[in-house]
């Protein structure tokens, strides 16, 4: 059964169907919203349970030419790093779903429609096998969340959406020029014209072929990730998004560019990789710093969660850039916990902003006492946020701690600085908003209600179980993380007993002739001959 | 006169005999023959001529002794000019230039149609300026059509001494390179400098120079497009429609045949210089319409930008690049056109319709027009999966594989650069004017220009969908192109 196609393309046919609702029946938008996004969480739910842990390459792969001339096809498929993105992915859209269901804004058929729309990219992005389609997706999803920004987003919106557009745009236009020359550099290589990731690996680059080809995608990612210096969209991204937006974007989409170098940039261009790793690693070292520092002063609750996924994210791709594999697994579930941490945080700050007259940090004070579920809520959050040990994020943390202090010590060392940090800023966070006397909220208003439990109870109950058990996740991801970060780990000339699926060259080398079949040596010519 | 062959000129006989009947209808008395009867004639010789043109797909067929040249290449450039032609004719339905003098809108929109056919079929030089000086004819007067507004005449006028510059130093280029190998036909021409080793006298080199700067007038390629803002601002939005797609395809048809079927042998002299000439067009192009506040402006240097573009494919050269720049005309036809048409519609109902601002607020009021501007921009801007994202792809892909990756890297930073005014639009257009008030005045939409914009719209996504059967015919022309 073509699973994969079906979790895309679910959402996809959903949005379309939104234009064909007249837009009075809010009622039928919102039943096929529902459907269509619950349907794919349940097919991605299916897809968990056939799946077939310890096998490295891609599962159910779905193959359809689109423009086979120039190497253009619908190539989607599975394995043990996108599964965990695409149940992340579906679950959060269908709980983002479910919430705008419950209080749908102005012109609620467009909104459910648009969230469909991006729901359907991020998921084809996450399981593309295909360079074009894989960019496809890349810039596709940026048209609804242009049109969520812009049209349902706060004050100053209208620079901060194109901003956002053209930062990201500006990264994935040369990460196009760079898959084209991908393409054509392996034709040269290997006589075969194609996109198709699985096909391209191993592929032999020369060192500057490799670090420049690297170096176009490696940028498309950054942004999108952002990693520092190239965050400048995100503040204002972030703030004039409407907040259920502003959690997806946070949670799901910062991961397509961690993905994209997990995917793309070590696979297939290790040389590349090797040269930036350690650069890319002292940017993600400052950008959890930064991130930290800034989440500390941060004004606005808002920005402060938003600048806390800045230094979360930094994790991530350290942990990615190390190429060890108890790193590069963590990275992977760590891109699921921040993801469902981040998405619970910003769903509690909108909670919290239904009973407050602005988001400030300063106004807010003891909302515990008038709201004490809220404050249950908001402390397992927030614990989970700063990593506690005990928590999902402590085994995501402790896994690429380990693996970075094995590789780099003193990037680990530095990193650390951020956990310190974590627990200054959360723990402020809940302190003035939730401790101390009552002052400046509704209480009443904030307090958690029946629908608000729908959306956070799956998430608390998904962090626990992910915390009690992380290796139900990081089991299934070994082998596709293995075979992903082993051609890295060649150029980097590490240990083979580190190296568990050592790469195949592509093309493969000259078959060795068997005994007897060998042509005769060139350069014995036969004198006597006439 | 070794062989007339009649019939592999027959698409080019129908357009001419139709531009000249519908001319003629537009002379009756009756009110009735003279509203319909022109745009009747028009739109039958257009069907013809597309029949003519699906009978004689094949291989390369040879009429009046070699000036022309039926060959797949022609004749797909002949069906873009032809669906031009169509959808312009279509969204003139009301416009008031078309309204009074329908006779000499449809037949002129219809004999420029044949001088651009002249060109894409041309098999001498002087067919080539002929096809060139029949289109510019008919656009001269096309442009100032609506006489009683200063502006249309201004456009006109700029538009006549402009192209008449360009003409001229297009025909010293053509009589340099007679002048240099003493041939006027394309074949000979190309077998002389084959075999002459003519290709580093400067009388060639001058020809070949002469000729790019002639051509980029009229593709409005910068530093040679000063004269495209002010001629596409007053103009009638239809004339201005037809001239920002047709005009660019006849121009780009016109490039390929001579510098990649004639004078391949030059390719490192021309390449530089056309590659030279689509940097420009795509910088100032870009960074000009960014600061543009009326459509038709905005839309005539994203035209600028879009020849740049174009002309990298010419650029990169070979089969890829010739089958690049026919499918990104085909994509450029259908998102241009969709543009122009919302425009045209929206300037039906107000006073400054033509300014950015009267489209504040018009997606939410009016969402399938909405949906069509929305579409027509963000595939200018070549986002995925529309037809200008595969177009694009197509024309990075063949820079990139003729080891020009340094101009797809152009090309992608113009494309950058260009989202600032075509999002700009769609934040106009969508988030503009005051919540919940209506954009002021808005009437129906007539049957042929809601058929004619719904029909550009749809092309956008399908033309993508169905690259597959599309790209085949782009690398069939290129392949016809190019064959000796």
């Amino acid at each position: 059964m073509p699973y994969v196609s079906i979790i895309v393309l679910l959402p996809l046919a959903g949005a379309l169907a939104m234009l064909l609702v007249p837009a009075a029946r809010l009622r039928e938008a919102r039943l096929i919203a529902l459907v269509a996004s619950g349907a794919s969480l349940v097919f991605s739910a299916i897809l968990v349970g056939v799946f077939e842990r310890g096998v490295p390459g891609i599962q159910y792969p779905d193959t359809l030419d689109w423009a086979e001339q120039v190497g253009l096809a619908w190539d989607v498929g599975v394995d043990g790093i996108s599964l965990w993105l695409l149940v992340l992915t579906a679950g959060l859209f269908f709980l983002a779903v479910a919430a705008t269901a419950w209080r749908t804004p102005l012109r609620g058929r467009a909104f459910l429609g648009l969230l469909l729309a991006a729901e359907a990219g991020l998921l084809g992005l996450f399981a593309a096998t295909n360079l074009v389609l894989f960019y496809v997706f890349w810039e596709a999803m940026l048209i609804p969340f242009f049109f969520l920004m812009a049209m349902w987003g706060g004050q100053d919106r209208g620079p901060a959406t194109v901003r956002f557009v053209i930062y990201t745009m500006a990264g994935s236009l040369v990460m196009l020029v760079a898959l084209l020359a991908t393409a054509f550099v392996a034709q040269d290589i290997t006589g075969q014209f194609t996109f198709s990731i699985p096909e391209l690996r191993g592929v032999v680059f020369s060192e500057t072929e490799s670090t420049l080809l690297f170096a176009g995608f490696a940028l498309a990612f950054a942004i999108k990730l952002p990693l520092w210096p190239l965050h400048g969209w995100l503040p204002g991204a972030y703030r004039a998004a409407p907040i259920l937006v502003t959690g997806l974007l946070a949670a799901v989409m910062s991961k397509a560019g961690a993905y994209g170098f997990l995917r793309i940039g070590l696979p297939l261009f290790p040389e590349g990789a090797d040269n930036f790793a350690i650069p890319l690693g002292v940017l993600a070292v400052i950008g959890i710093i930064y991130g930290s520092l800034l989440a500390w002063r941060a004004p606005t609750m808002r920005m402060l969660v938003a600048y806390s996924s800045l230094a979360h994210l930094g994790f991530i791709l350290l942990g990615i850039v190390a190429f060890d594999l108890l790193s590069a697994q963590g990275a992977v579930l760590q891109m699921v916990n921040h993801g469902i941490v981040v998405a619970a945080a910003f769903a509690i700050v909108g909670i919290i902003n239904r009973g407050t007259s602005g988001d400030r940090i300063d106004d807010v004070a003891g909302m515990a006492a008038g709201a004490p579920r809220l404050a249950w809520v908001f402390l397992i959050v927030a614990m989970a946020s700063l990593a506690i040990p005990g928590s999902n994020s402590f085994a995501g943390e402790f896994f690429i701690l380990s693996g970075v202090f094995r590789q780099h010590v003193w990037l680990a060392v530095l990193a650390c600085i951020g956990i310190v940090y974590a627990a200054i800023y959360m723990l402020r966070l809940y302190q003035t908003s939730m401790a101390g006397p009552p002052h400046g909220a509704d209480t009443g208003r904030s307090e958690l209600r029946a629908p608000d439990y729908l959306v956070l109870v799956p998430i608390v109950i998904v962090m626990f179980f992910i915390a009690f058990w992380p290796t139900g996740i990081v089991g299934a991801t070994r082998a596709s993380v293995e075979r992903a970060i082993a051609p890295a780990q060649v150029a980097a000339g590490r240990d083979a007993d580190e190296i568990a699926r050592p790469p195949t060259p592509n093309p493969p080398p000259q078959a060795v002739p068997l005994p007897g079949d060998e042509p005769a040596a060139p350069d014995t010519p036969q004198e006597g001959a006439p | 006169m070794s062989h007339l062959n009649v019939v592999a000129a027959l698409p080019l006989i129908i357009v001419a005999a139709a531009g000249v009947l519908a001319m003629g209808t537009g002379l009756f008395d009756s009110q009735r023959v003279r509203r319909y009867a022109p745009t009747g004639v028009a739109v039958a010789g257009i069907v013809a001529a597309f029949v003519a043109i699906v009978v004689l797909w094949g291989d390369r067929e040879e009429a009046f002794g070699g000036s022309l040249r039926t060959d797949r290449f022609s004749l797909l450039l002949s069906a873009i000019f032809l669906a031009a032609a169509l959808l312009v004719i279509a969204l003139g339905w009301h416009e008031s230039a078309a309204v009074d003098r329908r006779g000499e809108f449809a037949g002129l929109i219809m004999v420029a149609v044949a001088g651009m056919m002249l060109v894409a079929s041309a098999g001498d030089l002087i067919t080539l300026f002929l096809g060139i000086e029949t289109l510019s004819m008919s656009l001269y007067v096309l442009c100032a059509l609506e006489v009683w507004r200063e502006r249309s005449l201004e456009s006109g006028l700029k538009y006549l001494i402009t192209g008449a510059v360009g003409s001229a130093v297009l025909l010293y280029g053509l009589a340099l390179l007679f002048g240099a190998t003493g041939a006027l036909d394309f074949a000979t021409i190309g077998q002389q400098l084959e075999l002459t080793g003519l290709t580093a006298d400067p009388l060639v080199i001058a020809a070949m120079a002469l000729i790019v700067v002639g051509l980029a007038f009229k593709a409005s390629a910068a530093p040679f497009h000063m004269w495209t803002p002010d001629v596409y601002e007053g103009a009638p939005t239809t004339v201005t429609a037809f001239m920002s797609t047709a005009t660019k395809a006849a121009a780009l048809a016109a490039f390929l045949r001579i510098f990649q079927g004639v004078l391949p042998e030059l390719a490192a002299d021309w390449q530089a210089a056309i590659a030279a000439i689509a940097v420009a067009s795509i910088v100032i192009g870009n960074i000009a319409a960014l600061v543009q506040t009326n459509m038709k402006r905005l839309l005539a240097y994203s035209s600028v930008a879009h020849a740049g573009y174009l002309l990298i494919g010419v650029a990169a050269g070979g089969i890829r690049g010739a089958e690049a720049v026919a499918y990104y005309l085909i994509a450029y036809l259908a998102m241009t056109m969709t543009a122009f048409a919302v425009v045209i519609i929206r300037e039906r109902e107000v006073e400054n319709g033509e300014q950015l601002e009267a489209l504040a607020g018009y997606g939410r009021a009016r969402p399938v027009l909405g949906i069509a501007m929305t579409l027509a921009m963000l595939s200018l801007a070549g986002f995925p999966p529309l037809a200008g994202f595969v177009g694009k792809f197509l024309l990075f892909g063949s820079a990139v594989e003729a080891g020009m990756t340094w101009l797809a890297l152009v090309g992608a930073a113009g494309s950058v650069v260009s989202l600032g005014y075509y999002l700009r639009v769609l934040g106009v257009l969508w988030l503009g004017g005051r919540e919940d008030a209506q954009p002021a005045r808005m009437l129906a939409v007539p049957g042929p220009v809601l058929a004619a914009t719904a029909t550009a719209a749809l092309s956008i996504i399908l033309l993508a969908l169905l690259a597959t059967p599309l790209i085949d015919i782009s690398r069939g022309a290129a392949e016809a192109l190019l064959a000796p």
